[in-house]
């Protein structure tokens, strides 16, 4: 899943023929002074001024203006880009058009098991969290597109009537198209809006959440992606996304502030089961990492290096399952030379290291392992007669 | 028994190297197994009409590739099962394709990264066919002593490990790869093993869920229990709770949930597969999966590592009912066959080794020479005469020495384009032909009347010293037993049009303080020649011969002075003519002297 930012979700939208207010994403005060210049509406307009980053809670944050005026969205811009909030600094804002309106409705497309579901209330903004019933659904098994007349009565479901019930039929069509032909994961307008001066709808805010997967048939996709947990992605967790994205198999990186307990474990099941096993004991994740599919011995030492550099740590654990095809020998080759260097670098002096692997070659790889010993690291080494998690427990025994 | 994958299971595998190799670990179980291979055909368009090799024991089989599956079908009737195994861009095509041939009726996807709406397609159009869609991103499913589609169950000394040759009593489904070996190797260890084993594959929309699996499960008699691996996200795991809770059911429900970790992350954290994904709710957390199933009557272990545990209890349980017998285990099995390499570094064979080489050794990071390494050699100073010296003679030789023979290398490296080594190049490199064969068609021309003369000049003079033949004597014996004498007389060149490079080399090698009893030997020989005709001097070969014999080098080595220097200049020609887009030439009719008969009628045949 791969989440996008109000812009290019914006602009998809824009692209399936769903009227979204006039908007621009700007870095500075200075671009946003010329786009001024050039675009009569950014004169003429009330403005909403945004933090263009993946936060959450922007309004509280005070990154959300509101009825601005075009030097008001100015001064916003001034004041938003450059602000820290927590590890993330804004470095954009989207500046887009007030529509004035009254009433506000609700539109979402959701990916299910059978295909997918189209979701409209005739509350929006805040109301339809809390009327959740309000929200009538149309099912779509996968391959299928909805009529006109099924979305039509979807909308006479939902309480909308007259020409706004065609409308909002039309509306959620659109939507669907978007979804459908996007190979979006989840879209949502909340909220749809009737702009006053000519009575269509439109979408106020977009949530966009495409398929990561898809992107090899997109290639008009031509923004990044954002980091889904409220935070921009640290170097270290960038700089092992590139390893990543030039392998086969593949490493992954994600850091917790304030942990330490560290995590260098293999495979995307084992991996999960690791991180219960370490907060069960009461300990504290310092990261989440993976390596599966046998990757190269140079990335999980990328990996290791980044996974040793995590600052306050007290144990790492090397776990892992009996690995189908994953080389135990090689990315163990990868993992002890992160070590040495992570060593040499004094970084890890009052570090355990706790180590339970199977899979080819796991002889070999564990036998290196254990000669870590030799020189002189702290280091616990079992088989797969261990039990999986039991090294977490022994690393974490008080 | 055992569910999908069976004895009767004919496998098509779609896609190139990595299809390949799981038809390796597949005939490594079908060789466990002691069955035949259970692949009939590869469909991979780029190799179609080719073969692929698969070691079986110790045998190769050769798997015919084709280009699409109705061919392989067509040709192999008794395929019913497909491993897909192409990139994910074109995953659902040959996903569609299998699933459109009458003859398949499983289909399991082992590519990653198949877009979502890709899966869901391929799963709708399966059950609406009646097949079964599995994956995509599966490891495979093996059924124990019947049939492995995939890499599952790892390398053969874990699937002996693991007793999959034979069937226990446990029915495994995971969404990990990893941990579906995991908990094979549980159940192998803490009871009597597994019936099948399923992954599933983590992504958020598998083609074919717990449920059609447990129910599948459900009517096989073998598997008395299910073992099911989840982690959170999606629904998966509350469905198999519903189908469990909805009515009694034959097989115990066995089930560990991953993603409790995420109760104590930063909110939206994201971990482990594609499907592990929290709805906006609270739905598809661990602990809503874990109380759905327990609530469902399932066994659910708080870790997974008290899941050996349970399962032993159960199968012990079993045991003391009698409603399963311990397994018989077989008195032998077969064992993979050792690769040479291998066997040699358990120190199991002894081959005789079919060359022996005494000089050189580049298994280390970089070549040695007679033992010492390349790079030292360049940093000590030392120089390409040495390196002849190391390679040719096996000894270090001396900075004099090495001096002697750059000068020799220097004086013989070419001779203008009429010698005949130079010309065959240059007619070679006109005539259109490569570097590599126009020097060697220069080369072919170094023999006894062209440079090749070198050894047996060298030979003979160290025969005379080593004998301390008088000249005269030397004349006599070579007379009347050889001939000329080799490294003496010139074509063009004789007393008074003497041969520079001659004198320049043994003018220098005379100015050395070291002796030169070969040297001084042939000097001797040419006064006497020299003086019967004007053009029998000693030549350069000779003089080569005799220097290089004075300072130790094997006889047999002193063509390749002469080869190794003039290769410079045939390289040098044939770059010449290269660059001169030189055209195709020919004699001309007045450079030869036509002798044969004059034109004549052919008479009739007979």
């Amino acid at each position: 899943m791969a989440k996008v930012l109000e812009g290019p979700g914006m602009g998809l939208m824009k692209k399936w023929g769903i009227n979204v207010p006039n908007y621009v994403v700007v870095t500075s005060v200075d671009e946003l002074t010329k786009l001024g210049q050039a675009n009569e509406w950014l004169k003429k307009s009330k403005l909403v001024a945004k933090a263009h980053e993946a936060l959450g809670s922007r309004f509280k944050l005070g990154l959300v203006k509101v009825d601005l005026d075009f030097k008001a969205a100015e001064a916003a811009t001034k004041e938003m880009i450059g602000r820290q909030v927590g590890s993330i600094t804004v470095t954009q804002v989207i500046v887009s058009e007030m529509i004035p309106h009254k009433e506000e409705y609700y539109c979402a497309v959701k990916s299910t098991r059978e295909g997918s579901e189209i979701l409209i209330a005739n509350c929006g903004g805040i109301e339809v969290e809390s009327n959740w019933e309000r929200v009538k659904r149309l099912c779509l098994e996968v391959g299928q597109s909805p009529s006109a007349e099924s979305l039509e009565k979807l909308s006479k479901e939902a309480g909308f009537a007259g020409p706004l019930a065609k409308k909002m039929a039309d509306f959620a069509g659109k939507m669907f198209a978007c979804f459908d032909n996007e190979d979006a994961q989840y879209l949502e307008v909340n909220p749809v809006v009737v702009r006053e001066s000519d009575g269509e709808l439109v979408a106020l805010d977009a949530v966009t959440l495409l398929d990561g997967d898809a992107k090899f048939r997109h290639p008009d996709w031509n923004f990044a992606f954002a980091a889904e947990f409220g935070r921009a992605y640290s170097k270290n967790e960038m700089e092992v996304m590139a390893v990543d994205s030039k392998i086969k198999g593949s490493v992954k990186f994600i850091e917790i502030p304030g942990g330490d307990t560290a995590m260098l474990p293999a495979g995307g099941g084992a991996s999960v089961y690791y991180s219960d096993a370490v907060v069960a004991r009461g300990g504290k994740l310092a990261n989440y990492a993976e390596y599966s599919g046998d990757p190269p011995d140079w990335a999980v030492e990328v990996l290791t290096e980044k996974v040793c550099s995590l600052p306050g740590i007290k144990n790492i654990i090397v776990g892992g399952a009996i690995a189908n095809f994953t080389d135990v020998k090689k990315t163990f080759g990868g993992i002890i030379n992160g070590f040495r260097k992570a060593k040499a670098d004094g970084k890890m002096n009052n570090v355990k290291i706790w180590v339970r692997r199977g899979g080819p070659r796991e002889k070999e790889g564990l036998d290196a392992m254990r000669a870590l010993k030799d020189e002189g690291f702290d280091i616990n080494v079992f088989d797969r007669n261990t039990p999986l998690t039991d090294i977490v427990d022994k690393a974490l025994q008080k | 028994m055992s569910i999908l994958a069976n004895k009767d299971t004919r496998v098509v595998i779609q896609g190139g190297q990595a299809g390949v190799n799981a038809a390796r670990r597949m005939a490594e179980f079908c060789y466990l197994i002691k069955r035949p291979l259970n692949v009939e055909a590869f469909v991979y368009p780029p190799d179609a009409g080719k073969t692929n090799e698969i070691p079986y024991g110790s045998g190769l089989i050769a798997i015919p590739v084709y280009k699409t599956i109705a061919e392989a079908t067509k040709n192999h009737p008794s395929i019913n099962t497909s491993l897909v195994y192409i990139g994910a861009d074109r995953a659902m095509k040959g996903g569609m394709e299998a699933l459109d041939d009458a003859h398949i009726k499983v289909v399991s996807m082992i590519t990653e990264g198949v877009p979502e709406k890709d899966a869901k397609l391929l799963g709708a159009h399966a059950r609406k066919l009646g097949k079964v869609f599995n994956g995509p991103s599966s490891i495979g499913i093996i059924s124990a002593g019947a049939c492995r589609l995939g890499v599952i169950g790892g390398a053969f000394d874990n699937l002996v490990l693991s007793k999959l040759y034979r069937e226990g009593s446990f029915g495994v489904i995971t969404k990990s790869g990893g941990l579906s070996n995991e908990i094979i190797w549980i159940c192998s260890q803490f009871a009597d093993g597994i019936t099948t084993a399923i992954g599933i594959g983590g992504d958020a929309y598998p083609g074919t869920d717990y449920v059609s699996y447990l129910e599948m499960f459900e009517n096989d008699p073998q598997t008395k229990a299910v073992v099911i691996v989840g982690e959170m996200g999606g629904d998966l795991e509350e469905r198999a709770a519903e189908w469990y809770g909805a009515k009694k059911r034959r097989v115990k429900l066995i089930a560990v949930v991953s993603g409790f970790c995420q109760e104590s992350l930063p909110k939206g954290m994201k971990f482990g597969h594609a499907g592990a994904k929290e709805g906006m709710k609270g739905e598809g957390s661990a602990r809503s999966k874990s109380d759905a199933l327990k609530k469902a009557g399932a066994l659910v272990p708080p870790t997974f590592g008290a899941l050996g545990p349970a399962i032993k209890d159960t199968y012990e349980e079993w045991l003391k009912s009698g409603q399963v017998k311990a397994p018989v285990e077989p008195a032998s099995l077969p064992k993979l066959p050792k690769t040479v390499e291998e066997a040699m570094k358990a120190d199991e064979v002894m081959v005789a080794p079919l060359i022996r080489t005494t000089i050189s050794d580049d298994r280390g990071d970089e070549p040695c020479y007679d033992g010492y390494p390349a790079s030292e050699l360049i940093n000590k100073g030392y120089e390409i005469p040495h390196v002849i010296g190391l390679l040719w003679d096996k000894r270090l030789i001396s900075k004099q020495e090495a001096e002697i023979i750059k000068r020799i290398m220097m004086l013989s490296a070419d001779h203008g384009p009429c010698v005949s080594g130079a010309y065959a190049t240059i007619l070679a490199a006109c005539a259109g032909i490569g570097l590599s064969q126009s020097v060697a068609a220069g080369m072919i021309m170094i023999g006894p009347r062209f440079g090749g003369a070198v050894t047996d000049a060298g030979r003979f003079f160290k025969y005379a010293v080593d004998n301390k033949m008088s000249v005269d004597e030397f004349l006599v014996y070579m007379k009347k037993n050889h001939g000329p004498v080799p490294g003496i007389g010139h074509r063009v060149k004789s007393l008074r049009n003497p041969d520079k490079r001659v004198k320049e080399l043994v003018g220098y090698v005379k100015s050395l303080p070291i002796k030169t009893p070969c040297l001084d030997f042939a000097l001797q020989v040419e006064q006497v020649t020299a003086a019967k005709k004007d053009n029998l001097i000693l030549n350069v070969d000779g003089t080569m011969a005799a220097v290089l014999v004075d300072i130790g080098f094997p006889v047999d080595s002193l063509n390749g002075f002469f080869i190794l220097s003039r290769t410079i200049g045939l390289i040098g020609h044939w770059v010449d003519q290269k660059r001169q887009e030189s055209r195709l030439i020919r004699l001309f009719d007045y450079l030869v002297n036509y002798a044969a008969p004059k034109r004549r009628e052919v008479p009739p045949l007979k």
